[in-house]
């Protein structure tokens, strides 16, 4: 049905619009979906399949790879399939929770600036991603060893005992995580923050708000769509993460991340890694559901 | 920018908050901003040591230094790697935003959003290794169909791109989402054409999350290591896929030497985009 | 849109540039004037390169990678662009059963004589029709010689929490760590038995004490003993030895422990076999081959070689073991069907707590 209507105050047919829309998105979406979203569906048929003796697909089709997720493999039932969830929701839960936490004030410095300098202070926040993931990552390693300041800060403080490094730990994955994650919520929030409009946040000022409801009514709701897509770059990574967890937390917590990896590397078992690929990104989905939900609601001026 | 009501004691200044930022706040920004560093001075400090194992300082040594430039390996894949992250880059800067215009600016019923939404997601969703293997999938099918596809730099760029869409889409698709109608309607009420208000007006206004979504994709090319391998052939060795294979007989100075480069190579990279921007063109 | 522009045309410069300096390296491999060999990272004399390309001429371009899996997968999407494979032993059944190698014509290679006879008709290739060994090791323990004066080289001392004398690092390699339980259980470290790998995952658990740093990969375990951090840990002699000081030491465990092999081999659709062909028989030369392990420090398959290795390395038993000890090595074989008993084991020992 060809309607006439008033877009963004153009007058303009639906049939008009939707080519011209259709003309954007074609290419980009034909990539993804050619290039991607197309194989991986043929991969998560691989999931109802099991593993050959020599590491091939055996189109024997059987749910036992997802139960295996669910903790019933050959040897009887094991909770390490859902300690290894749940550490991977912990993990990444709180990783974006301190990342974003940190990433506000950033946003915010970076907003004050002067407008030439901005795209200076951004890729200060950009740079250290320049270097090499691993690379950082044994950066972290050293700087977390048992003879350099902030180990001996925590032994004084008699957190640990007396020679003992801050890594490996739960503590350390978390350093190196959110390290990894803050430019990549830095830079969705930031350009919102820049666009904020200071006039309300000044309102809820004069109407003697205190701080945490000027930001929960005035600078929340602003910056909603690029705090959702920051917490999207941030939760999401995490929960795919194998290299942080396996080096700064010792290898001794599995999360997601290195299951899947190891089903595609050492075991060559490529259906159940696709199981569980399925699984982690359902998980997502739904989570990414819950946000944009929650996302459509929010009026914009 | 809006103006304040007048009479008002406050005064507002273009492009800045009056609202002062808690001490308490700020000092938290340039904390985290130190805390990001931290690796880095770490890294550049042991390039300079001259001792080859451990963190203990043996004296201030450039040698690391001197034998990376020799080393021609290094250098090929250097350049190899800011080809791919910098070509990447450019088209899916371009294929990002027009995806996120696309999608955003025109009338499209609520399942169709849905749907192009997940599909946008896709890319972000997948973790690295299935991403890659997804990839080999889909080159597989193309040396099937069109014969004799090489697995190379253009194997890699195409790789690259497909993840860097996603993200180039999604930071200004919130910058789009942010804006408000009014100033493209105004445009249109001024008899603007589609193409000139979308020249003028709306690429002005969703110019920072362009660049945004540009300084993230060029960030996650330099970085990538596993789809990169999956999709490199023989001869398109990559700076992360040469440091990750020098991981097995322990990082040596020199490659932290590497990493030190490459740090200041960008910091250098970024002063010389300041200069030139701060030419004429006024935003 | 001034700036879009500049930087737009930087873009496309650099693209300009680099399709050019990539394209000549690429055009040089495509040749068959090359030889392209595919190996784990620095594996290799840079030397040895240089006189291989002086003596015939051909260009060798040197990709590299860094576990076996990345590199069968890399084979099975790109054989068709690499000659001559360095693959580790247990890899290559399961790829020779794909179809994945050409047949080693081994009157070409009249070096391959010079190997010795344990590695003439080994475990993973016995017909000999694939591969040639390149270079050979043991896994073992580095341990503080400091801290444990007298220490008593059983796969206990990071296994049973009883008898772990101070911090230890384990191996963070499934089957590696896996045999060394299965050693001081009794059993085999090729096991296939259920019940055998179940108790093997009991111990492998019960290994995870306070004490029990981390799992490591094989040169970390050895950076973390010689830093102190560690006083025990699991690593290839190779590793270890070309790192002790004098408060260290490397011992191959009494209950026995597995011996690795890589070898070379040719992808069947390789584009340059004969160019792969001499290439493994200039690895097999003696003076080569003496070359190669005296760069690398690890034990070299080559008979030939062995009077040219350099003696203080010869005669050390942590690179070229007595036969007394070799006797009680094992090759490690693909396990098949059993692989997934090994994953579940696997991942339970290394899901937390």
């Amino acid at each position: 049905m060809n309607r006439l209507l008033v877009w963004y105050g153009e007058l303009a047919t639906t049939r008009k619009l939707t080519s011209r829309g259709l003309a954007l998105l074609a290419v980009p979406l034909a990539w993804i979906i050619l290039l991607l979203v197309a194989p991986l569906g043929a991969m998560m048929a691989w999931s109802a399949a099991s593993r050959s003796a020599s590491g091939d697909i055996e189109w024997t089709l059987s749910a036992a790879n997802f139960l295996r997720l669910a903790g019933f493999d050959s040897f009887g039932w094991t909770r390490s399939y859902l300690v290894i969830l749940g550490t991977t929701i912990l993990v990444s839960a709180v990783t974006t929770i301190v990342t974003i936490a940190l990433a506000y004030p950033l946003a915010f410095a970076i907003a004050r600036r002067p407008p030439a300098h901005r795209y200076l202070w951004l890729a200060l926040i950009i740079i250290p991603f320049c270097t090499n993931l691993v690379i950082r990552t044994y950066a972290w390693m050293l700087l977390l060893g048992s003879q350099m300041p902030p180990a001996r800060l925590v032994q004084w403080l008699h957190f640990i005992g007396p020679s003992e490094a801050l890594y490996p730990s739960r503590f350390a994955v978390y350093i190196g995580m959110v390290s990894n994650s803050l430019p990549f919520a830095v830079l969705p929030l930031y350009t919102n923050v820049e666009r904020l409009d200071w006039a309300i946040v000044e309102a809820s000022r004069d109407l003697y708000s205190g701080p945490v409801r000027t930001f929960m009514h005035g600078i929340l709701p602003q910056t909603f769509p690029g705090l959702v897509t920051a917490i999207i770059l941030t939760f999401i990574p995490a929960m795919g993460a194998f290299v942080i967890p396996d080096l700064l937390g010792g290898g001794k917590s599995w999360m997601l991340g290195n299951l899947i990896q190891h089903q595609f590397g050492v075991s060559r078992d490529f259906p159940f890694g696709a199981a569980v690929s399925l699984v982690l990104t359902f998980l997502t989905m739904i989570g990414l559901l819950v946000l944009r939900r929650s996302g459509d609601e929010v009026s914009i001026l | 920018m809006r103006r304040s009501p007048a009479g008002s004691a406050v005064k507002l200044r273009a492009g800045a908050g009056t609202n002062r930022l808690h001490p308490a706040l700020s000092a938290l920004a340039v904390g985290t901003l130190v805390f990001l560093y931290l690796p880095l001075a770490a890294v550049a400090g042991m390039s300079l040591n001259t001792a080859r194992f451990g963190a203990a300082w043996k004296g201030f040594s450039l040698r690391w230094y001197a034998q990376l430039l020799n080393n021609e390996v290094v250098l090929h894949a250097a350049a190899n790697t800011l080809v791919l992250a910098a070509v990447s880059t450019a088209i899916s800067t371009v294929l990002g935003t027009l995806l996120a215009i696309g999608l955003e600016r025109f009338p499209w019923p609520r399942w169709m959003r849905r749907i192009v939404d997940g599909v946008v997601y896709v890319p972000v969703v997948t973790p690295d290794i299935v991403f890659a293997v997804g990839m080999l999938l889909a080159f597989e099918a193309a040396r099937q169909v069109l014969g004799g596809l090489r697995l190379g730099m253009g194997t890699m760029i195409a790789a690259h791109v497909t993840f860097q869409i996603s993200f180039v889409a999604l930071v200004v698709g919130s910058r789009l989402a942010t804006l408000g109608r009014s100033v493209e309607e105004a445009a249109r009420d001024l008899y603007a054409g589609t193409w000139h208000a979308l020249r003028r007006v709306t690429l002005p206004l969703i110019a920072p999350g362009i660049v945004s979504g540009a300084m993230l994709a060029f960030t996650l090319s330099l970085d990538d290591f596993v789809i990169s391998f999956f999709t490199s052939g023989p001869s398109s060795v990559t700076l992360p896929l040469y440091i990750y294979g020098s991981l097995r007989r322990g990082i040596t100075p020199e490659i932290h030497a590497l990493s030190t480069i490459v740090f200041l190579v960008t910091v250098a990279l970024v002063l010389g985009l300041q200069v030139l921007a701060r030419n004429p063109e006024k935003e | 849109m001034r700036k879009l522009a500049i930087v737009l045309f930087c873009c496309a410069l650099l693209a300009a540039c680099g399709r050019s300096s990539s394209g000549s390296a690429g055009g040089s491999a495509a040749g068959t004037a090359s030889v392209t060999v595919f190996m784990y990272s620095e594996y290799i004399d840079p030397a040895l390169v240089q006189k291989f390309e002086k003596e015939t001429g051909l260009k060798i371009v040197l990709d590299t990678y860094e576990n076996t899996e990345e590199m069968m997968s890399k084979v099975s999407s790109a054989g068709d662009q690499y000659d001559v494979v360095v693959v580790s032993d247990h890899a290559i059944p399961v790829m020779a059963a794909r179809g994945t190698f050409r047949t080693l014509d081994v009157q070409k290679i009249p070096n391959a004589r010079n190997i010795s006879k344990r590695f003439t008709r080994p475990p993973y290739d016995p017909e000999g029709k694939y591969s040639l060994p390149y270079q050979w090791g043991t896994m073992g323990l580095i341990y503080r010689t400091d801290k444990l004066p007298g220490f008593v080289p059983s796969w206990a001392a990071v296994l049973d929490p009883a008898r772990q004398p101070g911090p230890v690092v384990l191996l963070d390699s499934m089957r590696d760590l896996m045999a060394a339980a299965l050693f001081h259980r009794g059993f085999s470290p090729n096991s296939r038995n259920a019940a055998e790998l179940k108790s093997a995952g009991e111990l492998l658990r019960a290994s995870r004490t306070k004490k029990m740093v981390g799992f490591y990969g094989s040169p970390d375990s050895v950076g973390k003993v010689l830093a102190g951090d560690a006083w025990v840990g699991i690593a290839y002699n190779g590793d270890a030895v070309a790192k002790l000081d004098q408060n260290t030491d490397f011992v191959v465990p009494r209950e026995g422990t597995i011996i690795w092999v890589d070898a070379m081999t040719i992808p069947a659709k390789a584009p340059n076999p004969a160019g792969a062909l001499k290439f493994m028989d200039f690895i097999l030369r003696p003076d080569v081959g003496a070359q190669l392990s005296n760069f690398l420090d690890y034990a070299t398959p080559n008979e030939a070689s062995l009077p040219l290795i350099k003696p203080e390395v010869r005669n050390d038993a942590r690179v070229y073991p007595p036969d007394s000890q070799t006797a009680k090595m094992v090759m490690l074989e693909d396990a098949r069907e059993a692989t997934t008993l090994y994953d579940q084991v696997w991942t339970r020992v290394k899901a937390g707590e």
